[in-house]
């Protein structure tokens, strides 16, 4: 799979990591059983520290999305909820790219909507 | 695509090297073993035993039919020598054809030597001694020297290119800013087949036959089939890379030798042969694992290396733009 990072961006390297192995599974680019480059190789690749790396597949192993084991790497478990916001997803920027909305805003209004209080039954 | 569009090809390097190690050197040692069988001659049963089954010696010839098999020897050196002479341009596939003469050299000679010297003395070659030991040491000294020899094999001198990549070819948008790799792991689904395959005839061969040395073959093919079997292909600012899952062997493109990576549909068995490490048609040279999608790398010295892998539209984007990159 294609890993960019931007060293612009104010988000941390590692959280960047992170996030595209989650929009990875959620694309279900990435499915159960695969796994992450080691460690060490894909630190390499993006020239980047070992522990930046470590750093994002413990965050990914927290939330509970990889299994980490000594010696055989990151391996990525199932995940249908990931899976199951692919097309919404994929539709709300589709949307927001036509109306020419920033994925800033996008990602604002999207915290905004969660904000709001659902009336209960 | 391009690469047989280009009129001038820069001409196949190291081909003293390739001749005196996979030519010279593998007709030497035959020679020397069908000297060494002529200085036999007079002390060998006539016939000889060319052959043997689980009993003793069932197959039997002269001692002209007994040289016989070194004409098939001389036949495959010559061929494996050829391959390296005429499209060994990439160094990886030069070293395993002149490698494979060597070793091919090594084992017709012992295997003649071997199976006469146990004959040395003898009246009637049906009392000659079984030729485990001879078989195994054959196939050792093959191994060995083929490896040796293929390890001095000389190496492709690096050629950078400071030239545009292939304008045609496919590109990825990355800002200034972006840092991008890509990395993949690809299985040979055929090797996992030939593995058990071979894996389990020889062992029931050799417990059936009852000849430990014949365990020699399926212990060698696992270890052989491991480190080929798992293979994981990565793009970035270095260039691309293959590299086995054992870690060893790898092929590497560096990023100043790529002239151009485009996607191609692979199938191994017509076009490189087989599957593995190859030299295929045209002499590119092919990571060929499996069949469907594959990099196609345009390299400087007129070389060209195919390796299969899944999202190879993704990996030779990539490659491209970074090359790109790397030469603004």
């Amino acid at each position: 799979m294609l890993w960019t990072i931007d060293t612009a961006s104010d988000e941390p390297l590692f959280a960047q990591i992170a996030a595209r192995v989650r929009a990875a599974v959620s694309a279900g680019e990435l499915r159960e059983g695969d796994r992450l480059p080691p460690a060490r190789t894909l630190a390499d690749s993006l020239d980047v520290n070992v522990h930046t790396v470590l750093h994002a597949y413990q965050d990914l192993r927290d939330e509970g999305l990889v299994d980490l084991r000594r010696g055989r790497g990151a391996v990525v478990r199932a995940h249908p909820e990931y899976v199951a916001l692919a097309a919404p997803l994929a539709a709300l920027v589709d949307a927001a790219r036509r109306a020419g909305v920033s994925p800033a805003t996008t990602a604002s209004l999207l915290h905004a909507a969660f904000a709001q209080p659902t009336p209960e039954d | 695509m391009t690469a047989q569009g280009t009129t001038v090809r820069t001409p196949v390097p190291h081909r003293l090297a390739t001749t005196l190690l996979g030519l010279v050197l593998p007709f030497a040692l035959m020679t020397a073993g069908a000297l060494i069988a002529l200085s036999w001659r007079d002390e060998l049963p006539d016939p000889v035993a060319t052959h043997w089954g689980a009993d003793g010696p069932d197959g039997f010839s002269s001692f002209a039919g007994a040289l016989a098999p070194l004409l098939l020897g001389l036949v495959l050196c010559v061929g494996a020598w050829a391959l390296g002479f005429w499209a060994g341009r990439d160094g990886g596939a030069r070293r395993i054809a002149v490698g494979t003469s060597a070793g091919l050299g090594t084992l017709f000679a012992v295997l003649l030597v071997g199976t006469l010297a146990v004959q040395r003395g003898l009246t009637d070659a049906a009392d000659a001694p079984g030729v485990g030991g001879t078989i195994v040491g054959a196939l050792v000294g093959a191994l060995l020297v083929g490896i040796g020899v293929a390890l001095i094999v000389p190496r492709d001198a690096p050629q950078p290119t400071s030239a545009r990549v292939d304008p045609r070819a496919p590109r990825l948008p990355l800002s200034s800013t972006q840092r991008a790799a890509w990395s993949r792991t690809v299985a040979s689904p055929a090797a996992v087949v030939a593995a058990v395959v071979a894996v389990t005839a020889s062992v029931v061969l050799a417990v059936v036959v009852g000849a430990w040395f014949a365990l020699v073959v399926p212990v060698a093919l696992t270890a052989l089939l491991a480190v080929t079997l798992v293979w994981r292909v990565t793009v970035d600012e270095r260039g691309i890379e293959a590299r086995s899952f054992v870690g060893w062997p790898s092929v590497r493109i560096p990023l100043d030798e790529v002239e151009g990576a485009s996607v191609v549909h692979v199938r191994p068995l017509p076009e490189f042969g087989g599957w593995g490490y190859r030299l295929g048609r045209g002499g590119r040279a092919g990571l060929a694992l499996r069949t469907g999608d594959g990099v196609e790398i345009r390299r400087t010295g007129g070389r060209v290396l195919v390796v299969t892998v899944d999202d190879a539209a993704t990996a030779a984007a990539l490659l491209n733009t970074l090359a790109d990159r790397s030469r603004a």
